[in-house]
């Protein structure tokens, strides 16, 4: 079975032949330890745009130097309503790496957001309106010509409309106190873009990806059930619906603390629960996740802070990971969602991920324990 | 209205976070002469509590906390011009900072603010700071507890060093340092020496309080 076969399988909910194991495209270290842990299991998951946008009535000017501010790009946008700004942190080695990432693999940092006072949310209300949406597949094609059998190519959608507003645009905890002082504003400016992602959720489920992925960074402690119920679903019916129409599946990616939201989630029309976070980073755990959401897969985004341990650390906590999922079905372990995972532990988890036959049983994790010693 | 209304309108808009309610309920209590320092405590701040409480029942969540600050705040600022010559005693000194690298901020804005109206002097560093000005910091301040936040696993081992360098200096033996950040566990914690990792923020600020009312 080719590792995109695997992966495929895998999401559709059926059995593979082993756990597949795969890393993230922007994450990943070209080099020997990547080629021997490709060589031996690791696929890669690469997520592609599907369409570019512009804004044609909107005039942006980047400055960055004095009038900036030190280390930081101030973002202009003029519109015919008026003018709001963005300031961002870029580390060194921002548009010279990966997705934009930094040398220490940060993406740009907004220190300030395009929305601070009420009055922002009109002249944002008006960007969004006058937003292009144009569908591009070149991105998708390249890549999957490029990987071939080696992996999977997602058509990558940005945030959902309001997670937009609370991460990328407003930002907590300002947007805590805007929902509570400007509720009017918040939500007409959240209904605009929900209406116009309509577009972009259509040109991702006709584009050639092999599955569609959809927001959202989703933390349960910054987005309480209210929100979530109120603002995150409906959105999320949407695009599926789109995306079930062109046979394509829906993932998010919800990477935070889930036990807040986790009776709402099992609701959600997700086909896959992307860089799922178990304890110790994340709070739930994924025999419950599975558990309870028994129509999903779920693709596991390895703990961060285990890596921090050293790797028998990682290997123990993989082994028991595995323990726990037995006999293993609808799960696939990401080498990371966040970190630049070592060359020793990248090969440390390939020789264990390189024996997960399906069905999981004790005598299997149990050999592979061995044979890691 | 007796005195006990008016320090219940308080601490009721507060606790139903409602801006004007509390602004206009922090003006009524000083036209009629409460004492402001018993307005603040008996009145916003038996309101946080109560915003707390519901917050460990999971009634409220995260966004109320915030804005609960926030109400507080609002009600802060009609009452604080009256506080001249009637001052309270911090309950101590608390450095915060969000360390090196780490633009995250959310949390330890939070703790400030609780810590804050708790009583406490809070000397807030923000955001991406680097160690040495946290150790100058504790150095010339003196606090009795330091508190770090980080919320990327890249940034989390700068606490490490943060508390490596409290001890090469000598001044780890005379401040606690507590820990928080979504990635931070209690492993994490007990392996760099620090003194307690907060769950979240009103876990980090009972253990505050709890530290100064133990000498």
């Amino acid at each position: 079975m080719t590792y995109r076969e695997r992966i495929l399988i895998t999401i559709q909910g059926n059995r593979a032949d082993r756990v597949p194991f795969f890393h993230l495209w922007r994450r990943l270290q070209t080099g020997e330890a990547e080629r021997r842990a490709r060589n031996r299991c690791m696929g890669v998951w690469w997520q592609r745009p599907c369409f570019v946008e512009t804004m044609p009535n909107v005039d942006i000017v980047e400055r960055r130097g004095p009038s900036s501010g030190l280390g930081t790009t101030l973002i202009e946008y003029h519109t015919p309503v008026g003018t709001v700004t963005e300031r961002l942190k870029k580390e060194p080695g921002v548009g010279e790496w990966k997705a934009q990432r930094s040398w220490r693999d940060v993406t740009p940092w907004a220190v300030e957001r395009r929305i601070k006072r009420p009055e922002d949310y009109d002249v944002v209300k008006f960007m969004v309106e006058d937003t292009v949406y144009k569908a591009d597949y070149f991105p998708i094609e390249q890549a999957k010509d490029w990987l071939g059998e080696d992996g999977v190519i997602i058509a990558n959608l940005p945030h959902s409309p309001m997670q937009m507003l609370m991460i990328d645009w407003v930002g907590a905890p300002n947007f805590y106190i805007h929902y509570a002082k400007y509720r009017e504003k918040v939500e007409e400016l959240y209904r605009t873009i929900d209406r116009r992602y309509e577009e972009i959720y259509r040109i991702a489920a006709e584009s050639p990806a092999d599955a569609i992925i959809f927001g959202d960074n989703l933390d349960g402690v910054l987005v309480n059930p209210n929100l979530f119920q109120r603002y995150f679903m409906p959105s999320y019916e949407k695009c599926a619906q789109a995306a079930h129409e062109e046979n394509k599946l829906l993932a998010s990616h919800f990477d935070g603390r889930l036990d807040g939201l986790k009776d709402l989630i099992a609701k959600c029309p997700q086909d896959i629960i992307e860089a799922f976070h178990p304890p110790p980073m994340g709070d739930l755990s994924l025999w419950e996740a599975l558990d309870l959401w028994k129509q999903k897969v779920i693709l596991v985004g390895f703990p961060g802070s285990v890596y921090s341990l050293g790797t028998d650390a990682v290997k123990k906590y993989l082994l028991d990971l595995l323990r726990s999922i037995v006999p293993g079905d609808r799960v696939g372990i990401e080498a990371s969602t966040e970190n630049l995972v070592s060359d020793k532990d990248l090969l440390a988890l390939s020789a264990i991920m390189e024996k997960a036959e399906l069905p999981l049983s004790e005598r299997i994790i149990s050999e592979i324990e061995r044979s890691i010693k | 209205m007796s005195e006990c209304r008016f320090l219940e309108a308080l601490r009721d808009n507060l606790v139903n976070l409602d801006f004007e309610g509390v602004k206009k309920a922090a003006e009524d209590a000083m036209n009629v002469g409460i004492s402001p320092v018993k307005a603040i405590t008996d009145g916003l701040a038996a309101g946080l509590t109560i915003v707390g409480e519901k917050f460990e029942r999971k009634e409220y969540f995260l966004s109320e906390l915030v804005v609960a600050a926030e109400v507080m705040k609002e009600g802060m600022t009609v009452i604080q011009p009256h506080i001249k010559g009637e001052g309270t005693r911090a309950k101590g000194k608390v450095v915060l900072a969000t360390v090196q690298g780490d633009n995250h901020d959310i949390g330890k804005s939070l703790v400030a603010t609780l810590l804050r109206v708790s009583g406490f002097e809070v000397i807030d560093l923000g955001v991406d700071v680097p160690t040495e000005r946290i150790i100058k910091t504790v150095k010339t301040g003196r606090p009795r507890i330091l508190g770090l936040s980080a919320l990327l696993t890249v940034t989390m081992p700068e606490m490490g060093n943060i508390i490596r360098s409290l001890k090469a200096t000598g001044l780890r033996e005379n401040v606690k340092v507590i820990v928080g950040g979504s990635p931070v566990t209690k492993e994490f914690a007990e392996k760099i020496g620090a003194d307690y990792r907060a769950a979240d923020a009103i876990d980090g600020v009972k253990k505050c309080v709890e530290w100064v009312s133990t000498k």
